[in-house]
């Protein structure tokens, strides 16, 4: 990945604060294009939460990795030791543990994916219900504006 | 009233002998230095503590002179009531309300030593003018109502919720003038108190310019890869990580080697996946680290809590651009003000600018450029004592 070609680099005499808008501004277009979905940064940007409360495009982006990253992954998987001696040995006794558990795990886990899911639903919906009450409310502030500044005059 | 030959007091919970305890400490130690330096009596008015967290006294009481100054210190008084005092401490960090009466709990219980406030009482006519700070210790709080009318406070202010107790408002108010670090903190205090622009002046610190040897240190340490560096104390609340954590997703989702070196002290937090990247150095040397800081790609600062930001200008000395946490105020207005570093609210703003950095040498070099000549102009010695003298003579 490469941010070449996105910003126009004029370096004689560097305006950082211009470089930062031109970033921003890629940046806000690529969170729409879902160039940003993705688990991994929805579990970086949990120590961040704090600082983005006032970035209301981000919570939409924020939803969407979430989204990615609730399912907790229940399949098999492979069985590895590290240790060498009694390698054979160890992994024999994972497996006969994990199959032993997995009925379990898989019962307690697909649960706790419903519930998951079920919980990022819930917060889109609640997201998507009041940022359109509040764009229609915005909009309803705008025309009474108008209205009164067409009173006034 | 000019500065020179005024007796001068600094008042501060610490006062660092050796190596760095603290922003806030070094700030007050440098610039009652300069002060002496100028020809002004220095007496510096601290703790017996050496520690932060636990504020054991650990060194002798009673005064010695290190260098220029005079140093006087005074055993920390126990904690009458230590439970309420963290259980109010949990409660501000909530941003819950509190009474004042709750307020006063709290910094009764706080740092305090009433040898010192003794000595400021009785003595405290010996003294032009007394400097206090930083604004949430009880030391500088009750020191600072002793004798407000020539008590300057150096609050090294930060947007956190200590900031917005009742009772640091009637600190501020209480106090002769404000001698802040950066305009952003003038502004902050502005808006939190309503403290007016003619009672405060910005100084700051000032930095030696230093040469630097990327090389001598990537030979001395054995390092090869390239990194970017964070400079200072690990912990949450520098941010340090949310950096290991963003470092380690830049790592993943670009496929660019990048290790994170660390100069400080404390214990790093990090991703397992980051610390086989994570070059952890511990406590440098200035010269160690001034080419330490020479030798990276970029200064990552994630503090939001910064109110001058020292190791951030150490790097545009050394010549090194900066990443920083668009919520760290300071830290934004300094790279903004050097052209010398970029800031990000989020991951994919980081990642964008980090890439910017890394695929653009030039762009590297002419913003570690800026940033040089910046603090040269602007945070020289020179500069600063002239501000801090100005500031003495207005103020008081």
């Amino acid at each position: 990945m490469t941010a070449e070609g996105i910003f126009q680099i004029d370096t004689p005499g560097v305006d950082a604060a211009r470089i930062v808008r031109e970033v921003q501004e890629s940046v806000e277009k690529k969170l729409q294009d879902g160039v940003y979905d993705d688990a991994r940064i929805a579990r970086s940007e949990r120590l961040n939460l704090n600082n983005l409360r006032n970035q209301e495009q981000f919570l939409g982006f924020y939803l969407r990795c979430l989204r990615d990253a609730v399912f907790v992954n229940i399949s098999d998987f492979e069985i590895h030791e590290r240790r060498k001696g009694l390698a054979p040995l160890l992994v024999a006794f994972k497996k006969t543990i994990w199959n032993v558990l997995k009925f379990y795990t898989y019962r307690l886990w697909s649960q706790q994916n419903e519930v998951n899911g079920l919980l990022v639903t819930a917060i889109e919906t609640l997201d998507e219900k009041y940022t359109a009450k509040l764009g229609e409310l915005e909009s309803q502030v705008t025309e009474l504006k108008a209205e009164i500044e067409r009173l006034k005059t | 009233m000019t500065a020179r030959k005024q007796h001068i007091a600094f008042v501060a919970p610490r006062f660092p002998e050796g190596a760095t305890v603290g922003g806030a400490e070094t700030l007050m130690k440098n610039l009652a230095r300069r002060l002496a330096a100028h020809g002004c009596r220095v007496t510096f008015l601290t703790t017996c503590a050496e520690n932060h967290l636990t504020w054991e006294n650990t060194l002798p009481a009673g005064t010695r002179s290190i260098g220029p100054i005079e140093v006087t210190r005074f055993p920390v008084d126990q904690k009458n009531d230590a439970g309420a005092f963290s259980d109010i401490q949990s409660e501000i960090v909530l941003n819950v309300e509190l009474s004042r009466a709750e307020e006063q709990v709290w910094i009764e219980n706080s740092v305090n030593s009433q040898a010192l406030y003794t000595h400021l009482r009785e003595k405290g006519d010996a003294y032009d003018c007394i400097i206090t700070g930083p604004y949430l210790f009880g030391i500088p709080w009750f020191g600072a109502q002793i004798h407000p009318d020539k008590t300057l406070l150096l609050p090294c202010l930060h947007d956190e919720p200590y900031a917005r107790l009742s009772i640091m408002r009637e600190l501020f108010h209480a106090v002769r003038g404000v001698i802040y670090n950066a305009e952003p903190e003038a502004r902050l205090a502005e808006r939190l108190y309503g403290i007016s622009r003619e009672k405060g002046r910005v100084v700051g610190m000032g930095l030696d310019p230093f040469e630097t040897n990327a090389a001598a240190f990537r030979k001395k340490f054995g390092i090869e890869r390239p990194y970017v560096i964070y400079s200072g104390r690990r912990e949450v609340g520098k941010g340090t990580p949310l950096l290991t954590h963003y470092l380690s997703t830049f790592r993943e989702r670009t496929g660019r080697d990048i290790a994170l070196l660390c100069t400080g002290s404390g214990t790093i937090i990090a991703p397992p996946e980051m610390q086989a990247h994570i070059l952890d150095l511990g406590f440098l040397d200035e010269e160690d680290k001034h080419n330490a800081m020479a030798g990276a790609l970029a200064f990552i600062h994630p503090s939001t809590f910064e109110s001058f930001g020292i190791v951030l200008l150490e790097s545009f000395l050394a010549g090194t651009p900066a990443l920083v946490h668009a919520a760290g105020e300071v830290l934004k207005w300094q790279c903004e003000q050097a052209n010398a570093g970029f800031w990000f609210r989020h991951y994919p703003d980081f990642e964008e600018e980090l890439l910017l950095l890394l695929d653009h040498p030039e762009l590297r070099q002419k913003m570690g450029a800026s940033g040089r000549a910046y603090v040269e102009a602007t945070y020289s010695w020179k500069a600063v004592e002239e501000r801090l003298l100005r500031a003495l003579e207005e103020l008081l």
